[in-house]
């Protein structure tokens, strides 16, 4: 395997932000986010990577330093690594931060990569009835299996758990009970808690080379803080549930604020001068990852969700992601001042996210465990992943990278951003505006007294229409007829039907007669008046009758149809035929 | 340049004058190559890195030097493409023990290339594969190789290993300077 960085192979990732430093499939590095950090161990200006490697299966936990695309020391952990971050912890020069590796009950200082110091968490309560009852089997008072039933009985109702030792007697069998108990009965119980994160918070000071406490959340629903120094505990706070990822700001004397998610699904909000959580954040799924952007928090959730909370638990906004987060990771680039988060998905990519949108997509050979991102050796823009197979993957921010929101595939439409170019007011708009206020009872009047005329007119104009019967519908009761008429043909000869109905209920109409007017230098027709025969109620009586264009102009005219009743000079009703003008020849 | 000096240089009492630009990543060692190039007398103790950048001159036995030493720290070096022009040759020093590195030292590279100012010119480019003594150091084939040398067509250009520190490894490049028309390329023509 060559550690030399991979080349550039097709041309797409040449135009992309990132260069691709190193990658080595078989590093052999299996950790996580909270295992993985940037320091400058050995105060030279060139950052290290400190990795608490997990291992696989029960040994090989190991504390690795690389440089460059090289391995550099390897110490062997004792026990799995929950958590490990890099501190300075006193003001002795040269200032190298010290490496604080957590886990079980300890938290193993490393400094100059040599063990220095081991920090054990403080026992905690055992439970009255269980060490009385242990008295009494030290006592040989009771045999293994009355041990075994009030045990049992003290597991189920007890407010303060059974210890350890008093669990895994519980699941042994009966014939190594004795053996058991004769070993543990003449030591004292404890009951012991483990660390399940570790961040660092500045003691007094805000600047980078501040020295800083180690705060640690415990299995027990316990925050502790610890002085850098001494290792004693500064502060302890209580959660109402075991907390699993941690973000610390402040200083420790001054203000400081600590954001915990919590298994319960709930991330609590932890402030100087108060035991219990300041706010609560209720998430709709489990917390896998937890990143503060300056004043916002920005919770990756097992739902494929990524939602961002200000720090009094309002709701900012919630993104979809294509696949579930493995890891989350902040990218900040203080010199630039561009921060942005890095997620992790299942799908093998890492996405950096601005807000909601997704500036950036890097595909990895792997799904991705963990990441970092920082200075690493003399470079800022340094992304740091390891994969779920154990590989590492190291690449480079271009210093020409820009992250530009408007390259993003999802969020909203770049035109909801775009100002509409509203003109200004006229004065004239202006003036009708105040014109329309000062005016408006008058207005309103004129207006109402326009559509009263206009109502009158219209009426009129209809009642003279039914009148002088122009309207194709009858307004006589005696002879309710409906009429309509339909022209066919191109010409110069159509056909016109008339559709004549009797609406009336139940009587007939008789002696009905048709009549047309026209222009007779126009149209000629074979018959301009002929007689209905007896219209029976609802029926439609089609008539049909031939007109001639004589005029080969091209103009064309209106056909008058009247509806009369023997006898009656008043048509019952008349119909306009608006003619179509003749296309065709007449055939000579 | 006045009369009087155009004279001086015709008569041969003044040496031709060539402008280099030293470029590179920071930490490459170009302030420690220059500072060895310079006379005994002259040369610093302690070498700090660059701000900025900053102006050199050395001589040898045909031409004078004026050497711009740039800063290679990422802030500094969008400052390199204002000294193009100027440039009559161009000296880009690697630190060849930084394998991680080797990426942005390219990419750097790559857009020095692709520069308008630099693109169509055939000036000449010496390499220093520097920090050869370090123990992980990277051959100065496997430099030229991962660099992607091989596809400067248009420009001479030669690599040299080098330990700057010791001064090993820097006249064969500057020999190699010299031994290119410069003069040619001290006229200011450009677009050939
Ligand atoms: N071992 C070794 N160290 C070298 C060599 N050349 C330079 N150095 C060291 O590398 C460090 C950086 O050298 P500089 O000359 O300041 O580098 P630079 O390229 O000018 O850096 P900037 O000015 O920041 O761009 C110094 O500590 C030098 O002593 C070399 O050939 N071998
Ligand atoms: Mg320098």
């Amino acid at each position: 395997m060559s550690s030399v960085p991979i080349e550039i192979k097709d041309s797409a990732v040449s135009s992309s932000k990132w260069l691709d430093a190193h990658y080595d499939p078989v590093a052999n590095l299996y950790t996580f986010s909270s295992c993985i950090t940037l320091a400058d161990l050995h105060g030279d200006g060139e950052n290290k990577l400190v990795v608490g490697d997990l291992g696989t299966g029960a040994g090989n936990m190991k504390l690795k330093v690389y440089r460059g695309t090289g391995l550099l020391s390897e110490n062997t952990l004792l026990d799995l690594p929950t958590g490990l971050v890099s501190f300075l912890m006193d003001q002795h020069e040269p200032r190298t931060p010290a490496i604080a590796v957590a886990s079980g009950p300890f938290i193993y200082i490393y400094k100059n990569l040599r063990p220095y110091f081991k920090f054990t968490l403080p026992t905690l309560e055992v439970n009255p009835l269980e060490q009385d009852v242990w008295n009494q089997a030290r006592g040989d008072m009771i045999d293994p299996m009355t041990l075994k039933e009030m045990l049992e009985g003290i597991r189920d109702k007890a407010e303060i758990p059974l210890s350890v030792r008093s669990l895994r007697f519980l699941m042994l069998e009966p014939q190594e009970m004795e053996s058991y108990v004769n070993l543990q009965k003449e030591q004292p119980i404890r009951r012991q808690t483990i660390i399940t994160c570790i961040g660092t918070l500045k003691k007094n000071m805000a600047d980078d080379d501040a020295v800083s406490c180690l705060v640690i959340g415990t299995e027990s629903q316990d925050v502790y803080i610890l002085d850098p120094e001494a290792f004693t505990i500064l502060s302890k706070m209580s959660l109402p549930s075991v907390p699993t990822l941690m973000d610390v700001t402040g200083q420790f004397d001054v203000e400081f604020r600590i954001i915990v998610a919590c298994r319960n699904g709930n991330i609590y909000i932890l402030r100087r001068d108060s035991q219990k959580p300041k706010y609560c954040i209720e998430l709709s799924s489990h917390p896998v990852g937890l990143i503060r952007m300056g004043k916002n928090v920005v919770v990756g959730c097992a739902q494929e969700t990524m939602q961002s909370f200000t720090q009094k638990g309002k709701k900012l906004w919630t993104t979809y992601l294509p696949a579930p987060v493995t890891t989350m990771a902040l990218l900040d680039l203080p010199t630039r001042g561009f921060q942005a988060i890095l997620v992790a998905l299942a799908n093998c990519e890492v996405h950096v996210y601005r807000d909601k949108n997704v500036v950036s997509t890097i595909k990895t050979q792997d799904v991705v465990t963990s990441i970092c991102f920082g200075r690493y050796g003399r470079e800022d823009g340094t992304l740091i992943m390891t994969t779920k197979g154990g590989g590492l993957i190291i690449k480079i921010l271009k210093r020409t990278a820009v992250f530009d929101d408007r390259d993003s595939i999802s969020g909203p439409p770049i035109a909801q951003s775009i100002r509409l170019n509203v003109p200004k007011k006229t004065k004239l708009y202006v003036d009708q505006t105040m014109r329309e206020r000062e005016n408006a009872v008058a207005m309103h009047r004129a207006f109402q007294m326009d559509l009263s005329r206009l109502r009158l007119a219209a009426a009129r104009a209809y009642v003279k229409a039914l009148e002088s019967s122009l309207t194709p519908m009858s307004a006589s009761l005696t002879e309710p007829l409906k009429m309509n008429a339909v022209v066919q043909g191109l010409g110069p000869s159509f056909k016109l039907t008339l559709n004549i109905q009797n609406t009336a209920a139940c009587r007939p109409v008789m002696n009905l007669a048709i009549s047309f007017l026209y222009d007779e230098n126009l149209y000629s027709m074979r018959t301009a008046f002929f007689k209905i025969p007896l219209l029976v109620p609802g029926l439609n009586y089609p008539i049909d009758t031939f007109v001639e264009c004589l005029s080969d102009k091209g103009i064309s005219d209106i056909i008058k149809v009247f509806v009369l009743r023997e006898g009656k000079s008043t048509p019952l009703l008349t119909a306009h035929i608006n003619m179509p003008i003749s296309e065709g020849l007449a055939l000579n | 340049m006045g009369l009087f000096d155009k004279l001086a240089g015709w008569l041969g009492l003044k040496k031709k004058e060539v402008n280099v630009l030293c470029l590179g990543l920071d930490n490459s060692g170009k302030t420690t190559i220059i500072n060895q190039l310079k006379p005994s007398n002259a040369q610093a103790q302690d070498i700090v890195p660059t701000i900025g950048f900053s102006i050199e001159k050395f001589k040898t036995s045909s031409l004078s030097f004026t050497v711009f030493d740039m800063s290679g720290q990422g802030r500094y070096r969008n400052l390199w493409e204002h000294y193009y022009k100027e440039g009559q040759a161009i000296i880009f020093v690697i630190d060849s023990s930084d394998k991680l590195r080797m990426v942005v030292a390219k990419e750097e590279l790559d857009t020095l290339l692709n520069h308008p100012d630099i693109k169509h010119r055939r000036i000449p480019i010496l390499f220093f594969a520097n920090k050869m003594d370090l123990r992980d150091a990277l051959s100065s084939v496997k430099v030229s190789q991962l660099l992607c040398l091989e596809n400067i067509k248009d420009k001479p250009w030669h690599i040299c290993a080098s330990n700057a520190v010791q001064g090993e490894g820097l006249q064969e490049g500057v020999d190699w300077l010299q031994g290119t028309d410069l003069s040619f390329y001290s006229r200011k023509t450009r677009c050939m």
